[in-house]
């Protein structure tokens, strides 16, 4: 997720919220990079969900965008799970 | 004497993030990073580049960036950024804070601390009105 790609994450995650649902899931397993373009749109949705009560659920972060999250302390931030089960269950 | 070096002049501008990130994959594939390392390359010339296509230059002016990267041994590239652009120390940036509340956190403000982070020998300077940053990469983490 560049500067390039990181708008159209971030739009779709508004217009979910738009639509009322925020309760917000994402998988980051299939995600092999994050810029700094990519973290702002993590923390404009994180902070989204957070006025409406919610939270932005983070699952099975690996690799590079791991090292990414923890070196900016994310991790510390968002809510972190195994899978995306696990984020499901947790109220 | 460098093992190979090369050298590339692009726009400032977001079309040309992907060849200026390509360029410099090739010179870490010749100092032989691989995997996450790479992808440590990519982020720092991200970073670098888009700062320079977003900041460089007034919004009417068009701008370009020069590239070198180079490699003085096996496991180790050196990288240099230059443009000639609006004087400007990007590691003269406060560090941004890393609150572990959201509510604290600014939206932006990473991009200069990740540089920071995941390179070494981190050096700017402005030289015959330009701006010069250099910084090195190597193969292992642990360096």
């Amino acid at each position: 997720m560049d500067a390039e790609s990181a708008p159209a994450f971030e739009d779709a995650c508004k217009s979910w919220v738009d639509q009322g649902v925020y309760r917000l899931v994402i998988d980051m397993s299939e995600l092999a990079y994050v810029s700094s373009m990519g973290l702002r749109s993590f923390i404009t949705i994180g902070k989204l969900a957070q006025e409406k009560g919610e939270h932005l659920r983070l699952c099975r972060l690996a690799g590079l965008v791991k090292q990414v999250f923890e070196i900016t302390r994310l991790t510390s931030i968002f809510p972190i799970y195994e899978s995306v089960e696990s984020a499901l269950a947790t109220e | 004497m460098a093992i190979a070096a090369e050298s590339l002049t692009l726009g400032a501008a977001i079309e040309f993030l992907k060849p200026a990130t390509d360029f410099v994959r090739r010179g870490a594939s010749h100092a032989g990073l691989t995997g996450e390392r790479l992808g440590v390359v990519e982020l720092v010339i991200e970073e670098l580049f888009m700062n320079v296509a977003n900041h460089a230059y007034p919004s009417s002016a068009k701008g370009c960036v020069d590239i070198t990267w180079s490699v003085p041994k096996p496991g180790l590239l050196t990288i240099e950024i230059t443009d000639q652009g609006t004087g400007f120390d990007p590691l003269s940036k406060e560090a941004p804070g890393l609150a572990d509340s959201l509510d604290d956190r600014p939206i932006g403000g990473l991009g200069i601390f990740l540089v920071r982070q995941m390179t070494t020998s981190l050096e700017y300077r402005r030289d015959g009105g330009r701006n010069r940053l250099r910084f090195e990469i190597s193969a292992s983490s642990d360096d």
